[in-house]
């Protein structure tokens, strides 16, 4: 297990699936019953990857790369050096790989250690959601989030809420055999 | 700089529905400077592209490559061992390097993926202006450095239409300023607002497009 997997859970309002299979990670987290099976079917194997500045965490997240994968949610983190260092190709090619959504974590403004490097970003991803909508893809699949000190767990979070807009729209159609 | 921006997207998916394999061609000259062939742009695009055409149920092989210029066939020829296998051509350079991979690449099929429309310069970040017409006969030494070709709506070589606004902006587009406007400030600073009242006769337009396909020959030039 991953050395940032004790975060919590969200309250989630869940039918249990008549099968309900054991699951360790939610029996540790939950100490009930598991319920992967009927999160799952919520989150539908959703990957996020949450790419995020290397200045607005804790020390405890500053690891170059992690990822995690819990109840449904794949979430693969990785840390850039400052969010002005996401380029448009980048997003692109994370999405193009299969990735259902692509959360990135930026600095507040005017709490940028290169001053308008996330608010570029800000206006990258804005850009690349316009791209997305004219090729027919939920721009929701690419978000922003500007905050400081994150820990993994609040990553996480955010990761959950950004699978949780992608969710309507159902996978990412560039896997294999699925269509949006 | 040449100025060129993406055709639709639409529009360029319908052209390479039909194809297996593409190069898509960026250019890393003029049409990189205005932010729409470069690597970048050719690394943006070809995603998108693949993204779009795949969610219409057509998988597709998009190879890039960008070149230093489009317009050299000594870099057009870089692109040869690229073409291998490819069934078309997508190039988001000028019209220029289109028309040279088209006659290099024949019978490949070349699409054009941009559409080239001014001669610009950045006026800041984001923001490009056209600054030359081509026009074939220049004016600007009697127009104190402004071009009422490229820059005057109406392309006027006499003074103002009439139209200009009381804060001198241009009447079609009150966000551009009317440079004659700005053509007579200059010419008053520097104290010759008189040369402004030699009347111009009608311009010679023939070495420009009025004159039919350009073609220019310098011998002390040829092999």
């Amino acid at each position: 297990m991953h050395r940032f997997a004790s975060f919590a859970i969200p309250k989630l309002r869940l039918r249990l699936p008549p099968r309900i299979e054991p699951c360790l990670k939610c029996a540790l987290i939950l100490g009930q019953m598991c319920m992967v099976d009927g999160i799952k079917e919520l989150n539908q194997d959703l990957e996020v990857v949450v790419l995020y500045c290397q200045h607005g965490l804790c020390d405890e997240a500053k690891a170059s790369a992690w990822s995690e994968q819990a109840c449904g949610l794949s979430v693969r983190a990785i840390m850039m050096p400052c969010s002005s260092k996401i380029e448009v190709p980048y997003i692109l090619r994370i999405l193009e790989s299969g990735t259902d959504a692509v959360e990135i974590v930026a600095c507040p403004e005017k709490s940028c250690k290169f001053l308008v490097g996330s608010l570029r970003t800000e206006k990258r991803v804005e850009y690349v959601r316009g791209l997305l909508e004219k090729i027919g893809y939920a721009p929701e699949r690419v978000g922003i989030s500007r905050r400081l000190a994150q820990s993994p767990q609040e990553l996480i979070v955010l990761a959950k809420a950004r699978a949780d807009a992608v969710r309507p729209f159902g996978i990412n159609p560039m896997k294999k055999g699925e269509q949006q | 700089m040449i100025f060129a921006e993406w055709k639709p997207l639409d529009e360029l998916i319908d052209k390479l529905e039909p194809h297996k394999k593409v190069l898509l061609a960026g250019c890393a000259t003029c049409v990189a400077e205005c932010a729409a062939g470069g690597e970048k742009e050719t690394e943006t695009l070809a995603p998108l592209l693949r993204m779009a055409l795949k969610k219409k149920g057509h998988s597709i092989e998009i190879v890039t490559a960008t070149i230093e210029r489009q317009c050299e066939w000594e870099f057009v020829e870089e692109l040869a061992e690229k073409v291998v296998g490819v069934d078309a051509i997508m190039s988001i350079a000028c019209g220029i390097g289109v028309q040279a991979l088209a006659e290099r690449f024949d019978p490949i099929p070349v699409y054009p993926g941009v559409n080239t429309s001014a001669l610009t310069i950045r006026e800041e970040a984001g923001i490009w202006a056209a600054r030359c017409a081509a026009c074939g006969d220049c004016v600007l030494g009697e127009t104190f450095g402004y071009c009422p070709i490229a820059r005057c709506a109406k392309s006027l070589l006499n003074g103002p239409c009439g139209g200009t606004r009381k804060n001198g902006k241009c009447e079609v587009n009150e966000d551009v300023d009317c440079v004659w406007s700005l053509i007579v400030e200059r010419a008053e600073r520097r104290g010759r607002l008189e040369s402004l009242s030699i009347l111009r006769k009608p311009k010679d337009w023939s070495n420009s497009r009025h004159g039919g396909p350009k073609r220019v020959i310098r011998e002390d030039l040829r092999q």
